[in-house]
């Protein structure tokens, strides 16, 4: 008798801490992700890893004699044990020994590049500053082929490559470059770089920008030189922005897959993400086994970054006291270092549109004459007689290309109000419950997609959609982007919770004001501009997005990015470098809208 | 349990895969007799988009051009092969456009792809074409530049080994591509491998002497392939080589590709045609085959309409789409070449042919071969 007494107390406490539990928001929305992104990306990465043991149809059947679908540790064997024909080496070691190399450089680079033009802008009285702040995010807005594309165009050359043809530099200034200048581990690793330094200047930047000014007039007072204030104060502050820094481009370099087939195929350089993508043709298994292996890597980054998280807690860099930092005189230096900045960022945000339009005009390669010009490519009719390389209408002619825009732009406005919606979301359920277990999960799972490449994420996407008719086209783009754009969301959702204080929500609780008006009427109002960049990332992102649709678009034409990829396959070059540079040009164009029109930017997105 | 679950499973899938399967097989055995009429007449029966993929571009033109003259509406792109068989794995295709015979043979046999041949033009197409239904050749030959001094105008494939040759080739890389891959497979067959070893006498005047190689084919692929750079595309290479830059160059490229604009095609020459002209051989071949075969998915939702596609694609008005430029030759034999190219039958004599059967038998020890001599 007594036993059951205690039995419903026990009961109706536990359904009263059960009901307290689930009064708090922050509670069900973190149970709600939890739940949901365990559907969307643990169960893809299980099913995943289950295709590393299973034989599929074609090559895997022949070679297993087994039958499809039967289990297999063939794809393991083949991948890291299998010594005839240096096939483990050809196919495994060797791209990921170059994979190592050009994500470490790439990485080095991207931090002293843009950790310079951070300390530059922030602590200095440079010139042109507004100028190369606003330029400096352009080559991470614009797709990363883009600057790799420009590459090989600027430099090829008769003694290089295809040996074939001149690219600009040869043909118009008679400069030939070296091999290694033009293709292999060197271009890629510095196109990377340029291409990710914008997250070295946002996040260096930030802390340069915000950081306690009475360090360094402490120390300067103390009269101690400049460059041994850099050395003992600045760098030391700055470390853990540089090592979270390094980790982002490490990661995002490792899975990069158009710039190494650009610039290193012609050479014969193969990283892992080229070695999967041929692998995902013929051999499956092996290829999902390849990209285990990048994700393996990828968590390994992701736990190092948490460890460097929280090591930046013993920093306080943000102290509301800070007064105005005292800015270095260049003085003589100030003009030449300014030019020389102002020149290479145009030669690497400005000078590739350029190319790009003027490759689109010019019916044969490499003749730069006027003759050799034409409109045809962007406002032609009736091309297929006369010119055969493509299409019968120029692009802004051709309802196919107004409409792939209209899919990129609807899919890229989803993906961004999803994934915006739900970082914002999952910032205020981590926020809020700090520290607690379920808060950590659901940060990490939020955090998951970034690890994961995107070609690999689009393959696995469509054999999930397999078992789901309706979940075909669109419906299907727009969950992969908004789960694969959540991470930028969540980052920035979450930094600008925990930089609100509790009190305010605490507030307007007390008057008894709702949950989702206290979001609307408090929060969103207060951080708006954190928010919007979080909604504008995956926006810009989804709209430059190639691999990870690519196996999922219904048509090759339904979207820009994979209508371009396709016509550069064929070899259509004037028109794929009309939409490439139509696709810049529209990004940049939502980018400047967004910025202008509500403050936000992709900077409080990367950087968070 | 888990055992029981999956075999369960397993058994609700066949049994409901298989009506569908048999439905379409059916489908396809009424079709084969069927005139042209009847065909409409159950095309037009049918509803829904008719979906068509293929790994030739102008299957768009012919499927827009179709589906106006039937009021049928349709969905058709260019994709690879291997976009294409997950594409069918994943949702209802109706027809396909698809090369690569092997992977096909192995599609066919797992009752994914149906072969249909049509009853109207049957008599026209050779006994060899008709399984898998050849809907037209496309010929990847060796076209070299004609300007300068030093013009590898080769009368014999030999002569692409030489060292003297290294980064003068051009070829599209063979593991992004397989009917790239295909030939070289197809060369380390019986008859390829001893006609280049009569051809590697003829060049050196003495008996070839294989080393370690297991025949004359892979001794050529592996001396071969070293000399190469690999291009891009197709269409990349020929605009590469057609370069005035680009003298002493020679590329082994879709023939086609020369009536592009972006071509500089005045400056180019296919070695076949150079042998025709003036009369040589070119030992033991002038390049390589393979056709593009019309095949039915056996999930289609429309599964006469895919027939009567087919049909309407093998005719001369469907193929009027591929027939405008060089390069491109109709599996119907009424139908004729572009003036001005040599006939099909001329080109199979002198080109590699793929052999499905082959390929599926040996392909994957003559790929883990090449590896090597693709770094």
């Amino acid at each position: 008798m007594e036993q059951t007494q205690t039995g419903k107390i026990h009961l109706s406490r536990l359904k009263g801490r059960a009901r307290a539990w689930f009064s708090k928001p922050a509670n069900i929305i973190l149970l709600f992700f939890l739940v949901t992104l365990t559907v969307l990306t643990l169960y893809p990465l299980l099913s995943m890893l289950t295709e590393t043991f299973t034989v599929h149809l074609g090559r895997e059947e022949r070679a297993t004699k087994l039958s499809i679908g039967a289990f297999t540790t063939y794809h393991f064997q083949r991948v890291f044990a299998t010594s005839a024909n240096d096939y483990s080496w050809i196919q495994f070691y060797k791209p990921l020994l170059n994979t190592l190399a050009v994500s470490v450089t790439s990485s080095v680079f991207a931090i002293l590049f843009g950790g310079v033009v951070a300390f530059l802008v922030t602590r200095t009285n440079l010139k042109y500053k507004k100028f190369v702040s606003a330029v400096f995010t352009f080559p991470y807005i614009m797709p990363s082929w883009t600057l790799a594309l420009f590459w090989e165009t600027f430099f090829k050359n008769v003694n290089i490559g295809l040996k074939t043809s001149n690219g600009i530099m040869a043909s118009v200034f008679g400069v030939f470059m070296p091999e290694w200048f033009v293709y292999g581990f060197f271009p890629i690793s510095l196109v990377l770089g340029l291409h990710y330094a914008p997250f070295a200047y946002i996040l260096i930047g930030g802390i340069l920008r915000n950081m306690d000014a009475n360090l360094e007039e402490a120390a300067t007072i103390l009269k101690t030189n400049r460059s041994r204030i850099i050395w003992k104060i600045t760098l030391p502050i700055v470390k853990p922005a540089m090592l979270s820094t390094f980790l982002l481009v490490f990661a995002s370099s490792m899975s990069a897959y158009s710039v190494p087939v650009f610039l290193g195929s012609p050479v014969r350089y193969y990283v892992l993400s080229t070695s999967m993508k041929s692998l995902m043709n013929s051999y499956k298994g092996q290829a999902y086994i390849i990209v285990a292996v990048m994700i393996l890597f990828g968590v390994a980054i992701l736990m190092l970054s948490q460890k460097v998280t929280n090591s930046r807690k013993q920093f306080t860099t943000v102290t509301g006291k800070s007064g105005q930092i005292s800015k270095i005189n260049l003085g003589k230096a100030n003009v030449p270092i300014a030019i020389i900045l102002v020149i290479v960022l145009l030669l690497v945000a400005i000078v590739p549109l350029v190319t790009f339009a003027l490759e689109s005009v010019i019916i044969k390669a490499g003749d730069y004459s006027l003759s050799n010009m034409t409109l045809d490519f962007w406002i032609g009719t009736g091309l297929e007689k006369r010119l055969d390389q493509g299409d019968s209408t120029g692009i802004l002619l051709n309802p196919v290309v107004w409409r792939a825009l209209g899919t990129s732009l609807a899919l890229a406005i989803t993906c961004a109000v999803i994934a915006g919606t739900s970082g914002i979301l999952v910032g205020y359920g981590v926020a809020k419950r700090r520290g607690s277990r379920l808060s950590n999960w659901v940060n990490s799972l939020s955090f998951f997609p970034y690890l994961m490449p995107s070609l690999a994420f689009g393959a696995i996407y469509l054999a999930m959609a397999s078992k789901i008719s309706w979940l075909h086209g669109f419906l299907l783009m727009a969950l992969a982007g908004s789960v694969k754009y959540l991470p930028f969301a969540s980052r920035s959702g979450v930094n600008a919770m925990l930089q609100l204080s509790g009190e305010i929500e605490e507030a307007a609780l007390i008057t008894g004001v709702p949950w989702w008006k206290r979001m609307l009427r408090v929060i969103f109002p207060i951080q708006k501009s954190s928010f919007l960049s979080g909604y504008l990332l995956p926006m810009v992102s989804c709209m430059r997005e190639l691999s990870l649709f690519v196996l999922l678009v219904p048509t090759s034409d339904t979207i820009l990015t994979t209508m371009l990829m396709q016509y550069s396959e064929k070899g259509w070059a004037q028109f794929g470098n009309a939409i490439n540079l139509l696709i810049i040009i529209v990004v940049l164009l939502v980018n400047f809208t967004v910025n202008k029109l509500t403050g936000a930017s992709i900077d409080k997105g990367v950087g968070g | 349990m888990k055992k029981f679950l999956s075999l369960m499973l397993a058994l609700i899938m066949v049994l409901c895969a298989v009506p569908a399967l048999a439905d379409v097989a059916a489908d396809i055995e009424a079709g084969q007799a069927m005139t042209h009429e009847e065909l409409v007449e159950k095309a037009l029966a049918e509803s829904g988009t008719f979906v068509a993929y293929g790994t030739t571009s102008r299957i768009k033109k012919a499927a827009a051009a179709f589906s106006e003259k039937y009021g049928i509406p349709q969905n058709s792109n260019n994709m690879k092969d291997i976009d294409i068989y997950d594409k069918i794995a994943n949702e209802n295709v109706d027809m396909v456009m698809i090369q690569d015979g092997a992977q096909l043979l192995g599609a066919i046999e797992h009752g994914i792809l149906a072969n249909f041949v049509p009853a109207s033009v049957k008599d026209s197409i050779s006994e060899h074409d008709q399984y898998p239904l050849a809907h037209q050749f496309t010929n990847k030959v060796f076209i070299y530049n004609v300007l300068g001094d030093d013009v590898p105008a080769i009368r014999n494939v030999w002569e692409l080994t030489d060292p003297a040759m290294k980064d003068r080739i051009i070829f599209k890389k063979p593991t992004d591509e397989q009917v790239n891959m295909n030939f070289l497979v197809m060369l380390t067959s019986p008859e390829w491998s001893a006609r280049l070893e009569e051809a590697y006498k003829e060049w050196k005047g003495e008996n070839i002497d294989l080393g370690s190689y297991k025949t004359a084919g892979h001794k050529w692929i592996a001396e071969f392939l070293p000399n190469c750079v690999f291009g891009k595309s197709d269409t990349n290479i020929a605009e590469e080589i057609s370069q005035e830059t680009a003298e002493g160059k020679i590329g082994l490229f879709v023939l086609s590709k020369l009536r592009s604009s972006s071509v500089y095609a005045e400056n180019l020459m296919p070695a076949q045609y150079a042998a025709s002209a003036e009369g040589y051989e070119i030992k033991p071949f002038a390049g390589f085959m393979y056709p593009i075969y019309n095949m039915i998915s056996t999930n289609a939702n429309r599964p006469y309409t895919a027939m009567l596609f087919i049909e309407y694609l093998m005719s001369e008005e469907g193929f009027s789409f591929w027939s405008d430029s060089i390069g491109a030759y109709s599996g119907n034999s009424a139908i004729p070449e572009k003036e001005g190219d040599l006939p099909l039958s001329v080109w199979k004599d002198t080109l590699v042919v793929e052999d499905p059967e082959y390929i599926l038998e040996y392909g994957l020890d003559v790929e883990d071969f090449v590896g090597p001599y693709l770094q």
